[in-house]
């Protein structure tokens, strides 16, 4: 988005209210809270108390970043009408939810869990499975804020007319997410998230309706547009884009519901009605958000035929262009858009930032290096560690990879590995520690290698899909034939945490 | 308090067999290869039909967040109403 010449000053001028916004929400997060840095549960969830509004919008905000905006619409415009699926990969999120959700809620509140590896380390007592899955997780969370980073640096660079330069705009506003993350925690992301989320969804809104505006308000007239020209976007997929399409449904479904920093969301809830309200509500968000964003990359292939990927990458930015220059209103509006497509990635980043840092706290120096030190210095581990990687991702940010949704598939397929571990553990007592390690690391070998010699799909089917059932066999056959259950390594009441009526 | 009935999705098999189902339909593997007409509301067919089934698909797992999900909910529901009533 390098050719934005709309924005420059008057974007910096937004980019700096929005800053100074986020910064002051942080501060009073923080303020008068002294317990906020003495105890892990209230510093990374913000102590289990977040009512229905902080819930779902961070909810949301996590969900749903920039990259949602700036990648999904031109994978829209290049794919065509198939990419409605980015609409029910969004919604079945909710669903998969609603497998494991409702216990593991339970579960979380009897016994305080602070981090998904918590759970885990609970259910199966073995380090093996605790360490590969810390690993894991925190190699899918690592590379979700490195594609973060590159993100915020475009969408900066693209909205001030490279006025900002890219690596000065992903600083200054990594350090803005740093300082108030660092002051208040859950509580800041959460309740940024509210003011991130609210921003994206109203200028979502206002783009579709440029968008709609400048093709004259009438979509019907935008198909018949790519029936002549382009038939191929509009017919029915290929079988072969329908089995991708079953199995993006899967790989998200499975792997978005299961992302530490989500599950960590269900610790969070201040109560079961909060939780389930604020997951109602999100099953109404997708048609809203990529529904609307899938609109607009279909629109994107009338007003920019012929782009190429490259070309088609910069599609918001070429739009933005155009809305802007309707009149004041547009003008002003796409800035603040743009705006908010920055914040919502920062919202995005600063949800995984503090679920890594509370892997680093509670897993591995908590669990591994110093179990018996106070909580105030675990949460001081977990905040410094997170600053260092995220210098340590920055190095890697200058030299930002091709499209942005490569590497979204990309982390989902090792992350996504942890799933049977985590939801069969939940319901079937049999499943024991060893299966569950060697399916864990056989599937996440299978997915990585299939991605890395470039079969990224077989026959539509992700990689990180075939790891996965490859994973479930080896966790459900090798559970049956050991004899070493649950029964056996759980004490009696840790059994009956398990059980609700209990 | 005795009197609760705890509600659990992963317990009722009609409602991942509706799932299921709902999701089959959205994928549009079972239209003729390539058909664009007719066109409803400027969508062709097919789109229009896998867009309605995922709109039902959002609006069924919200109406399931809400009416077959209830653990813990009155347990805790009452607990704050007691500790409003102390505080208040």
């Amino acid at each position: 988005m390098d050719n934005l010449v709309f924005a420059g000053m008057d974007g910096i001028i937004i980019l700096s209210v929005f800053a100074i916004v986020m910064l002051v929400i942080g501060y009073y997060s923080g303020k008068g809270d002294t317990n906020l840095h003495h105890s892990l549960s209230g510093y990374y969830l913000a102590g289990k108390n977040l009512g229905f509004i902080a819930l779902f919008f961070t909810l949301y905000a996590t969900q749903y970043s920039g990259n949602t905006i700036v990648g999904y619409a031109p994978t829209g415009y290049r794919t065509g009408f198939s990419w409605l699926q980015s609409i029910s990969f969004m919604t079945i999120i909710i669903g998969i939810y609603l497998l494991f959700a409702p216990r593991l809620y339970v579960v979380s509140k009897r016994r305080n869990f602070v981090t998904p590896t918590d759970w885990l380390e609970f259910r199966f007592k073995s380090k093996a499975v605790t360490l590969l899955s810390i690993f894991l997780m925190l190699w899918g969370l690592g590379n979700y804020l490195l594609e973060q980073l590159v993100a915020i640096g475009q969408a900066v660079a693209g909205m001030t007319g490279g006025t900002i330069p890219y690596e000065i705009a992903v600083v200054v506003f990594v350090l803005v997410m740093l300082a108030y993350e660092w002051m208040g925690g859950m509580k800041a992301v959460a309740f940024t998230d509210v003011m991130q989320g609210i921003v994206l969804m109203i200028g979502i809104f206002v783009f579709l309706a440029g968008a709609l505006y400048l093709v004259g308000g009438n979509f019907a007239e935008v198909t018949r547009f790519i029936a002549d020209n382009e038939p191929a976007k509009l017919g029915v997929p290929e079988m072969e884009v329908s089995v991708n399409w079953f199995s993006m449904l899967v790989l998200v479904g499975l792997g978005a519901s299961i992302y530490p920093h989500a599950v960590q969301r269900i610790y969070s809830a201040e109560s079961e009605r909060t939780l389930k309200k604020s997951f109602a509500r999100m099953a109404w968000m997708p048609p809203i958000t990529t529904g609307l964003v899938f609109v607009v990359g279909i629109i994107g292939i009338m007003l920019f035929p012929g782009l190429d990927t490259a070309g088609s990458e910069q599609l918001v930015g070429l739009m933005a262009n155009k809305i802007a220059a309707i009149n004041g209103f547009y003008y002003w509006m796409m800035i603040i858009f743009f705006g908010g497509i920055v914040a919502a990635i920062i919202s995005t980043a600063d949800s995984v930032l503090l679920s890594f840092s509370s892997m680093l706290s509670n897993d591995v120096y908590g669990k591994f290096v110093n179990p018996g030190a106070t909580e105030y210095k675990k949460v001081m581990v977990g905040k410094i560690g997170g600053i260092i990687a995220i210098f340590f991702l920055l190095i890697i940010a200058w030299n930002p990879p091709g499209t942005l949704y490569q590497i979204f598939v990309l982390k989902f397929e090792l992350l996504v590995q942890v799933f049977p571990a985590f939801v069969l553990g939940l319901y079937w007592k049999r499943l024991a520690a060893k299966p569950v390690f060697w399916g864990m690391l056989i599937g996440a070998i299978v997915a990585g290698l299939l991605t890395l010699t470039g079969y990224k799909t077989v026959f539509g089917i992700h990689g990180g899909v075939i790891g996965l059932t490859i994973n479930f066999v080896v966790c459900i056959v090798g559970s049956m034939l050991v004899t070493v259950s649950a029964e056996k390594s759980l004490k009696k009441d840790e059994l009956a945490v398990l059980e609700l009526e209990a | 308090m005795k009197t609760k009935s705890v509600k659990e999705p992963i317990r009722k098999k009609w409602i991942w067999i509706v799932l299921f189902i709902n999701v089959v339909l959205i994928v549009p593997w079972y239209f003729p290869k390539g058909a664009v007409e007719p066109f409803v509301f400027g969508f062709p067919l097919w789109a229009f039909i896998s867009t309605f089934f995922t709109l039902i698909l959002g609006a069924y797992l919200s109406w399931l967040c809400i009416s077959q999900w209830n653990i813990v909910e009155d347990e805790e529901e009452n607990a704050k109403r007691k500790e409003d009533v102390k505080h208040g």
